[in-house]
């Protein structure tokens, strides 16, 4: 299973990484508010919940400690 | 797995790179060259939420009792653009939550140490029933009441301040962040750094970021520990349990409790290092994906000191009312506590790995899809994965509402045994089931407004949108929860 993993992440590294250039009149799809790759500012206490009642946590592009998180 | 996902962070790095920086024309010395501010003007974000949960395994109480909680949040943050390159954001808040479980720190209605309510004064009796149940001479709890102790509340308060640079080209950003939170027995004091670099006509966004959080514990030991430490063997003699009967598995009286186990923690000091890679990149004029890699080192006190644990090896003593015993891990149980053995012992480092990739398509100009996976281990032995899936719908130019759907499963910490069902031979253990194995889905939505003219005006400042979500969730292990969140978002 993790080496699958790891092939995935690879390939879709590779593929990121040979993309062709959109031009920035071509982005009117892209920069939609929608289309923002960050969480949205009201997923933050989700988030947090989140961390308290999962053993997981990181890799969503936002606050990756500090706190107690034990109530 | 480590060192494939090290390697992976390595690759997608360096495709990034590979794909060139964008040449910058050399300018004359006198040439006037236009720079957008990169934030034009103060912007104000509101937040706040209402987050309420219940469940059946209280980690207070060493996996078994009611896990009610309440939790009431607010947040604002103010970005104030300094000059053309710089910003400076300001975020603070506080959570104010009331919790059953940590309530039970001290489960005892009654008692020199803790809520006295009840013990030894309360004897209303003045035959109208209202004090049935409570007329009894020796302190008692339950891990399914919540208790009064002063434990139950408690606020905390955080602030955090972020200062980013642009270059010139808007192609490299800096970032230098500090943060600090306090609540009753915890604080935490963080720092960081980061940089972000754009390429490909910024398509391509490479980030690294590091962070550093020195938090240090208050220590808090339930209440049978904390007479242990403080008394020694004597304990059943002196402070809280002077004269207070300990009843044994069957309800008689015993002088047998002792939790040699149980020492006071020597270091009360957790601190957290974390290195977060990004990758985004725009793949056509519809689609656009980033990949997130933390690298997290947590070491210190990672125990919750105020957590038990009851050995399966070790005899069980109560205190409370005998005829409960037999229905203690049940709801049925009003009027007995079973004492710890031991709080929860964890190894003092932990080492976390998590892996995310978002995906968003620009389906048409109603519909767009939102999707975010992660992959989680760390050396604790606990395994994730986190699917989602965001389906905004257009209602026109500034309405849009999103259902959302949330998966996650989780394999369990090699260090983690229901209630009752450790041995006292371990070197490490827990009741909490925040780390057991279980699944859980997130259902909700929401809906949001967004006006670019800013037309509704409160003082100096413009309401440019706002965002309402609310979201159930459901734990296979029977914790369920809602949580509703405002968001607003006011413009100078």
């Amino acid at each position: 299973m993790e080496r699958i993993t790891c092939i995935l992440l690879i390939t879709i590294a590779l593929g990121l990484g040979s993309c062709s250039s959109v031009k920035e009149y071509e982005k009117q799809y892209i920069n939609d508010p929608e289309m923002v790759l960050n969480a949205k500012s009201s997923e933050r206490y989700e988030t947090n919940f989140q961390v308290y009642r999962e053993g997981a946590s990181g890799a969503n592009g936002g606050k990756t400690g500090g706190g107690c998180g034990c109530n | 797995m480590g060192k494939h996902l090290l390697l992976f962070a390595l690759l997608f790095t360096i495709t990034a790179f590979a794909q060139g920086t964008d040449t910058i024309p050399a300018t004359d010395s006198t040439e006037v060259v236009f720079k957008k501010r990169v934030l034009e003007t103060t912007e104000v974000d509101i937040l706040s939420s209402y987050y309420k949960q219940q469940g059946i395994h209280s980690a207070v109480g060493g996996g078994t009792g009611t896990e009610e909680l309440t939790d009431a949040t607010a947040d604002i943050i103010i970005a104030i653009p300094l000059n053309d390159d710089n910003v400076l954001t300001v975020d603070a808040g506080f959570s104010a939550y009331t919790s059953a479980s940590s309530g039970n720190i001290n489960p005892f209605f009654g008692g020199n140490t803790g809520a006295s309510r009840r013990y030894g004064n309360f004897r209303d009796d003045d035959d109208d029933d209202d004090d049935d149940d409570d007329d009894y001479g020796t302190p008692y709890g339950s891990p399914w009441v919540a208790s009064t102790g002063a434990s139950q509340k408690d606020v905390l308060t955080s602030i955090s301040g972020t200062f980013s640079h642009s270059s010139d080209d808007r192609n490299i950003v800096w970032t230098a962040n500090a943060s600090g939170s306090i609540e009753y027995d915890y604080h935490s004091v963080g720092f960081g750094a980061g940089l972000a670099k754009l390429f490909n006509n910024k398509n391509t966004e490479v980030s690294v970021k590091a962070n550093a959080y020195l938090d240090k514990w208050k220590p808090i030991y339930p209440t049978e520990l904390h007479e242990y430490g403080l008394y020694g063997s004597d304990f059943l003699t002196n402070g809280y349990f002077n004269g207070v009967p300990v009843l044994d598995q069957y309800g008689e009286g015993s002088s047998s409790y002792l939790p040699t186990a149980f020492r006071p923690f020597t270091n009360s000091n957790r601190n957290s290092y974390s290195l977060s890679f990004g990758f985004s990149q725009v793949l056509t004029q519809k689609l656009q994906a980033s990949i997130f890699l933390d690298v997290l080192l947590q070491e210190g006190l990672l125990s919750t000191p105020y957590q038990r644990v009851y050995f399966a090896d070790r005899a069980n003593y109560y205190i409370g009312k005998p005829q409960y015993i037999p229905v203690y891990t049940s709801a049925e149980n009003k009027g007995v506590y079973k004492l710890a053995d031991d709080v929860e012992r964890l190894p003092g480092n932990r080492f976390k790995v998590p892996i995310g990739l978002r995906l968003n398509y620009y389906a048409n100009d109603l519909h767009v899809v939102r999707t975010y996976y992660r992959y989680y281990t760390d050396d604790w032995g606990l395994r994730s994965h986190t699917a989602s899936v965001e389906l905004p719908v257009k209602l026109g130019q500034r309405f849009t509402v999103y259902p959302m759907y949330r998966f996650y499963t989780q394999k369990a910490s090699d260090h983690f045994a229901p209630h009752d069902k450790h041995y006292s031979f371990e070197k490490y253990y827990t009741s909490d089931h925040d780390l057991s194995s279980f699944d859980s889905h997130q259902y909700g939505g929401g809906f949001s407004y967004t006006d670019i003219f800013q037309s509704f005006r409160i003082l100096y400042f413009g309401l440019k949108s706002a965002d309402i979500r609310f979201s159930h969730y459901e734990r296979s292990d029977s914790l369920s929860s809602n949580i509703i969140t405002i968001a607003l978002k006011f413009v100078q």
